[in-house]
């Protein structure tokens, strides 16, 4: 699988990060080279094979009560990031 | 007194007889560490204040007459990605730079309950991910037994910090090795529990279906020790198993004779470094003079796992590390341009190259058009690897391989060339995919004086019989100390 250096800006703009100039050409030959490698993966038919997200004890989630505890530290979460403050969102046209 | 040549078992023992206090302990340990720490590099944070007051707290309770736990005053390193109230937690990235967690991971709270003291954060390749501490967003950590070599990673700081004689006991994480092949780099021992056997509430998400926290110690009896403590279910992590982990440490000198170790031939391939896989087949031979049977084992599908491995970890890691955003944690460019610059800004200046590279392939693997292809094919993948371990565990109770193809490589030699990076974690990911539990223990040094590990895999939950087998090898193999 060829990754072009445009493939590589689409990407990174949805991952929110950008790839620098200098970057790009490296980054599109780095990623080429290991989606080739995984490419073995394509020798295997899997097609009526299910799929493995996670393998968790029992095969199902654990679940507690719905019920409020006091949790250690939230009083705390609000003042060590500054009650969360971002720049503004919207601007003018 | 030298903590590299002593256990939690005699440490202890020592306060209780009030030979030893868990003050001079303590703060013998930040002396050893003002010392050694400038070579190794293990720590990334330390926390001698309320270590020595911890420790105050020990003795005053040997004096009352009270009695202590088996990790009680025993100082122990925490790998920064995981969340220590109060005290900063970086995940080795400038990303996280000033975070103090407003609370702390399940295990550490269980730890410190038990009395073990948290003597500082350890050093990682940046958010876990990596194979020799080099990808860390501050420092590279060295390897005690040779400065020029790598620690292994991504629990690198963990690995060295037991090496030395920093602390006794570390806390590491592991998504595809990163507790085992530091511990094979670095000689200790390094058990990855069952994915649900240890509360993941705290560590910091890199791969979520991969992760799971694990320890590292000189000796089996340390780690097992250690995993009673912090395993068990935790209402806080769905994940986390309702699954009794008594009974591990008390174990573990039940003699193995007849338990049957599987030797998977996938794992023997061409171009294996020659010492490692003499030093393996001497520990081979070390089960069968314990009375083990020995059988010839296929894992078919154990080719493919690395391709899968970094499908899921990249897609798994794209996800979570979303919420690193200058919002919420550590650093925040300015966004003069609005909320989406500076989003952009601080995931640039914040993340370092390999991670931002597994990010952009894991985003790619979910992308439109290739979620099929990549992520969803890599999950099905993974069912075949799970069921080749299934099927093994029918015909032996234990798999035995090498840790890592080699022992410790030299800093540097790798860190341009990720795919090759990427391969040296060829027998420690498995164990991740399939969920079960792993250990590596010394099994001997290279020509150059290099350790080597030899790996131990159980079926889901079996921690106990893996432990029982492990320290059984120590003790034949004089790798134990007392």
């Amino acid at each position: 699988m060829k990754i072009s250096e445009s493939d590589v800006e689409y990407v990174a703009g949805l991952a929110n990060l950008e790839a620098l100039p200098d970057e790009k050409k490296e980054l599109a030959e780095q990623l080429s080279r290991i989606l080739d490698y995984v490419e073995q993966l394509n020798r295997l038919d899997v097609s009526s094979v299910e799929p493995t997200p996670q393998v968790v004890a029992g095969g199902k989630h654990a679940v507690r009560d719905d019920r409020v505890v006091a949790r250690t530290g939230s009083s705390e979460a609000g003042r060590t990031v500054q009650l969360f403050k971002v720049p503004k969102v919207i601007t003018e046209r | 007194m030298n903590l590299k040549n002593i256990t939690a078992d005699r440490l202890v023992s020592l306060y209780r007889s009030r030979d030893l206090s868990a003050t001079e302990v303590i703060t013998e340990a930040f002396r050893e560490i003002d010392r050694a720490d400038k070579d190794i590099r293990a720590f990334i944070s330390l926390c001698p204040e309320r270590a020595l007051e911890e420790a105050r707290r020990v003795d005053s309770r040997v004096a009352a007459g009270e009695s202590i736990g088996p990790l009680a005053g025993v100082p122990i390193a925490i790998k920064d990605n995981i969340a220590t109230r109060g005290v900063a937690t970086t995940c080795g990235s400038k990303i996280l730079q000033g975070y103090v967690p407003p609370y702390s991971a399940t295990a550490v709270d269980r730890l410190r309950g038990a009395g073990a003291i948290v003597i500082g954060k350890t050093n990682l390749d940046e958010f876990a991910m990596g194979s020799s501490t080099e990808n860390s967003g501050f420092f590279v950590t060295r390897n005690p037994h040779n400065l020029e070599r790598v620690p292994g990673g991504s629990s690198g700081g963990s690995a060295a910090s037991v090496a030395a004689g920093l602390s006794l006991v570390a806390l590491g994480s592991d998504t595809g090795g990163s507790v085992r092949q530091p511990a094979s780099f670095c000689g200790v021992v390094g058990l990855k529990p069952t994915y649900g056997r240890v509360s993941r509430y705290g560590l910091v998400a890199f791969a979520s279906s991969l992760d799971q926290i694990g320890v590292l110690a000189k000796t089996v009896r340390e780690c097992a020790q250690t995993l009673e403590i912090m395993g068990g279910f935790d209402a806080y992590d769905s994940t986390s198993a309702e699954i009794p982990i008594e009974g591990v440490a008390r174990n573990l000198d039940r003699p193995i004779r007849g338990i049957r170790i599987g030797i998977p031939r996938e794992y023997f391939v061409e171009g294996m470094d020659r010492e490692v896989k003499d030093r393996l087949m001497a520990g081979v031979k070390l089960y069968e003079g314990l009375g083990c049977e020995i059988h010839d084992i296929s894992l078919p599908h154990t080719e493919y796992a690395i391709a899968a491995y970094y499908l899921i970890a990249t897609a798994e890691a794209s996800s979570n590390l979303a919420r690193y955003d200058g919002v919420r944690y550590g650093l925040r460019e300015n966004g003069a341009g609005g909320l989406h610059e500076m989003y952009r800004k601080t995931r640039m200046s914040g993340f370092g190259k390999e991670v931002k590279r597994r990010i952009l392939l894991g985003t790619y693997a979910l992308s439109a058009g290739y979620y099929d292809a990549y992520y969803l094919k890599a999950l099905r993948v993974r069912t075949l690897i799970l069921r080749d371990f299934q099927k093994a565990f029918e015909r032996v109770d234990l798999v035995l391989t090498p840790t890592a193809p080699t022992a410790a490589f030299k800093i540097g030699e790798k860190i341009d060339d990720p795919l090759s990076m990427y391969l040296s974690d060829i027998f420690t990911i498995t164990c991740n995919l399939a969920g079960l539990p792993g250990v590596s223990i010394p099994c001997g040094k290279n020509s150059e004086g290099l350790p080597i590990g030899l790996q131990l895999m159980a079926n889901h939950f079996q921690e106990s019989l893996l432990l029982q087998a492990a320290h059984n090898f120590e003790k034949a193999g004089g790798f134990e100390i007392s």
